[in-house]
């Protein structure tokens, strides 16, 4: 069995979901994102937020718009989609949903 | 003094040392190398430049104006392992895929243990030298492969040009594959010479 592979897949998972949540709280540029995720310690290495970011963009979930910044290049904003925020409504969901059932044979 | 280069990165310009861009270039090619999709991979490409675009900006400033060795080794370990940052497993296309112009047979004169017939052929097929070697013994204790090696030996002809050895490895043969050639020809010697003096 190749356990760190599910660990990989299970982090990307809640990954993504993370990064919904954060941008339903209000517009972000990836490095907003990453100070957050690496906050709450979701994240290691910066680089593997910028594949999801992309998928999550070309699934319709994301939109994004280019601001100037005065300390360094531009910045590409993301924005969540009304599809992002009905994905984001099931997620949570499904996250409970998942924590509950995972608390209820864990305790037994 | 060391030679600088200037690079746009995220559409600001730097001015970087040799020895790091040669590393910057290297790290942003193995990332290119995970993603298949070239819309995808041209997306992510240039969110990763950017993002080192502002690492880079945070390092500069009056007092340091040229992006070092150090200040990409450390950016490189804030982005992580090209590996990581595609989230795959399985290995990335490969230099041997990517390799698509037409191939020849020779023998391999840099790589050979009596005339370079194994690695020649290895590198024709896509397969590890050492390999076709353990076939070859193979053969040869089943006594047709010392006739066989020996006819090849004759009938394959050996790379002795840089075109011919990009050939054999099916490198297409163009300016700046024959640069690449020579870059890492002149790494391999350097990598030796260390060896030696040690």
């Amino acid at each position: 069995m190749d356990f760190e592979n599910a660990k990989a897949q299970m982090r990307k998972g809640v990954l993504e979901f993370c990064i919904l949540s954060i941008l339903s709280r209000g517009d972000a540029y990836a490095t907003d994102i990453l100070n957050r995720l690496k906050e709450s310690e979701l994240i290691v290495v910066e680089g593997t937020l910028y594949p999801l970011l992309s998928r999550q963009k070309n699934a319709g979930l994301l939109s994004y718009r280019w601001e100037e910044s005065t300390q360094g290049p531009p910045r590409k904003y993301y924005a969540l989609t009304d599809k992002g925020r009905e994905v984001l409504k099931e997620l949570e969901s499904s996250w409970h949903e998942l924590i509950d059932a995972v608390d209820s044979i864990l305790k037994k | 003094m060391k030679k600088t280069f200037s690079v746009n990165l995220g559409d600001r310009v730097y001015n970087i040392d040799e020895d790091a861009y040669l590393k910057l270039k290297e790290y942003l090619d193995r990332i290119e190398g995970y993603f298949s999709d070239q819309h995808e991979r041209g997306e992510i490409i240039s969110d990763i430049e950017l993002r080192i675009s502002e690492l880079f900006a945070e390092r500069l400033g009056m007092n340091k104006q040229v992006v070092t060795r150090n200040d990409v080794e450390e950016v490189i370990a804030i982005m992580g392992d090209p590996r990581e940052i595609s989230g795959v497993e399985d290995e990335p296309r490969s230099s041997r895929e990517k390799r698509t112009g037409p191939r020849r047979i020779f023998r391999d004169p840099d790589d050979r243990m009596i005339a370079g017939v194994c690695s020649g052929l290895g590198a024709y097929m896509g397969i590890d030298p050492v390999i076709m070697r353990i076939l070859f013994v193979l053969f040869l204790i089943f006594g047709v492969g010392f006739l066989v090696y020996i006819i090849l030996w004759i009938v394959v002809p050996e790379a002795r040009t840089t075109a011919q050895k990009l050939e054999m490895r099916g490198d297409p043969v163009n300016t700046s594959n024959i640069g690449n050639f020579f870059r890492e020809e002149f790494d391999s010697v350097r990598k030796s010479f260390r060896r030696k003096k040690k």
